[in-house]
């Protein structure tokens, strides 16, 4: 058995995952088009990358294990801690680290209390500082699982623990 | 005061949807555009001066002159739209994606019809999920109109890299790959996405289309200066009492646009102001009256980049801001360059310790020999950048770098 193979038989994807995973294959005119696609899904199912679902996904693509992994461990979406099902960001590009986000990242961490990059004991939130969001004239900026919240405040950050 | 994409913005709520897009005129230049030669159409936009908005100015007709024509390179070819707007300042994207998706997806198929593209591709960073949703529904109801034609237009989301953002490392990574930035020749015109012939155009560059076909190049070109045509938007943050989204002639006066946005703050000096994104050294007090176009901006040492325009002022201190951007750029240096990989990350801890007070004159000048062993060593314009910074705010800003050596070290 290969290292991929042997990898990928601890995997647990759903069969809905699976058949996901495949059309991510089919979606666009190349099959290897789908790749960031599929890991995205991949990333929101599991909150992480591990070996094991790259192998998987490497296995669905007809990639090497390497190539997969590669990727993988390149794009800051991708994480091999588990995020909150709520990955808060909190933006420190310049604008928004001009507008005080490093005070926004210590609320942060006293509101959810954890440090960054760290998930909640109940598994509900996470949060790091992220890279321009572009959404600098609202700085500093607030985003949680990819879409824009606002102004990060006391308040809004307090809001966070009420979102659905 | 000249506008083309935002003129309906603070009129017509409702501008993202096809039945208020339509009422105001639109997808009627896709018509004409599709009812007149290619080469034609190609010739409205070569005459417009139309300039690459998403940072590099390229000329857009002469870019898409260089894509082999099909008898002599027969088989797909493709147009992808950038929307990976990542760079620091800049957020025009976000807002003609949210406001506009309808003008992109016009322009988009007036390129597609142009390069002869079947299958036409949207890139979109991650972070925009919103504005995904907005493009989706947007092309859902663009379809059920019948108004894509032969032309698959497709979605795709990015996953957090700004260097994918960059037209050859956005190639790599739609194929599956790490983004790591392809070393031109052949540029992507030529062999692009899977090697086939390629246009990648920026959102702002493709939305200006609609108004070039239905009112001419010339009338466009004549809005700008001599050789950037039409308008351009500035998406400003900063030291400014009214940040956001503006649109200007090309070559509108530094000067008007600070009256406009209200910058620097009531009590506040100037201390200058990035023109188009962390990327680019900041404009000086006497660059006030230079005009905004590609050309003066460069002129002026930098670059007019994709207009993320960041005002800054007095109370801010070069060596922090110097320290954040490299700091940006170290984490987003995609390490296939060693000068880029190494340089980015040494400058950014030199920094660091300049600002914890442990810095010394021999500091700033390794500061300067780093840079200039990376910028033009290196494949992409990432690595350029973090040279040029360096020596961008250490030669503006002398003072605030030597406030920041030991006294008695």
């Amino acid at each position: 058995m290969s290292k991929s193979a042997a990898l990928a038989t601890k995997t647990a994807f759903t069969p809905e995952q699976e058949a996901q995973l495949v059309a991510w294959t089919k979606k666009y005119p190349y099959t290897n088009l789908g790749l960031i696609e599929a890991l995205r899904s991949v990333q929101d199912w599991h909150r992480q990358m591990t070996p094991a679902a790259a192998a998987r996904v490497a296995e669905i693509f007809n990639l090497p294990f390497s190539h997969v992994w590669g990727v993988a461990t390149f794009f800051p979406t991708f994480t091999q801690w588990k995020t909150g099902a709520k990955r808060v960001g909190i933006c420190h590009g310049l604008t928004c680290y001009l507008a005080g986000s490093d005070k926004m990242e210590q609320c942060l961490s006293k509101t959810l209390g954890v440090p960054k990059k760290t998930a909640t004991p109940d598994g509900k939130f996470s949060w790091e500082p992220m890279e321009c969001l572009g959404a600098c004239e609202q700085g500093p900026a607030l985003q949680v699982n990819d879409r824009l919240v606002g102004k990060a405040t006391e308040e809004s950050i307090s809001k966070l623990k009420d979102m659905k | 005061m000249t506008k083309i994409l935002t003129k309906h913005f603070d009129t017509e709520p409702k501008f993202h949807e096809l039945e208020a897009y339509r009422r105001l005129g639109g997808y009627t230049a896709l018509k004409k555009a599709l009812g007149m030669e290619r080469k034609a159409v190609h010739d409205e936009v070569t005459k417009s001066n139309l300039r690459g908005l998403g940072g590099a100015g390229f000329p857009t007709g002469m870019k898409w002159g260089t894509v082999p024509p099909e008898d002599k390179l027969p088989g797909p070819r493709y147009v992808v739209v950038n929307a990976d707007e990542s760079e620091p300042g800049c957020y025009k994207d976000r807002i003609l994606l949210t406001r506009a998706p309808h003008q992109l997806i016009e322009g988009l198929l007036i390129a597609s019809y142009v390069i002869g593209a079947k299958d036409s591709f949207i890139f979109i960073r991650g972070e925009y999920q919103n504005q995904y949703d907005i493009l989706e529904k947007a092309l859902a109801e663009a379809d059920k109109a019948g108004l894509l034609g032969s032309v698959k237009i497709h979605l795709m989301r990015g996953a957090g890299a700004y260097i994918s953002g960059l037209d050859t490392a956005l190639l790599e990574t739609m194929e599956g790959k790490k983004a790591w930035p392809r070393q031109p020749p052949p540029f992507p015109t030529v062999a692009g996405l899977m090697a086939k012939p390629t246009v990648v155009n920026n959102v702002e560059t493709l939305s200006m289309l609609p108004f070039i076909v239905n009112e001419g190049g010339e009338a466009f070109a004549k809005i700008g200066g001599p050789k950037s045509g039409g308008t351009v938007l500035f998406s400003i943050s900063g030291s400014v009492s009214k940040p956001g989204l503006y649109e200007f002639p090309m070559g509108v006066k530094l000067r008007e646009v600070l009256t406009a946005c209200g910058g620097p703050l009531p009590g506040r000096k100037l201390k200058g102001v990035i023109p188009g994104g962390t990327s680019m050294p900041p404009l000086m007090e006497k660059d006030l009256d230079i005009q905004l176009d590609f050309d003066s901006v460069r002129a002026a040492g930098t670059f007019l980049g994709a207009g993320g325009m960041i005002v800054l002022d007095d109370t801010m201190d070069a060596v922090e801001i110097a320290h954040n951007i490299e700091r940006f750029l170290t984490h987003e240096s995609c390490g296939q360059c060693t000068p880029c990989r190494e340089g980015s990350n040494w400058s950014e801890r030199i920094l660091h310790r300049l600002l914890d007070g442990h810095g010394e004159q021999a500091d700033i000048d390794n500061l300067s020999r780093v840079g200039d062993n990376i910028t033009g060593k290196v494949i992409c314009a990432l690595g350029d950048t973090v040279g040029m910074v360096l020596k961008g705010y250490i030669g503006r800003y002398p003072e605030d770098f030597k406030k920041r050596v030991k006294q008695n070290g």
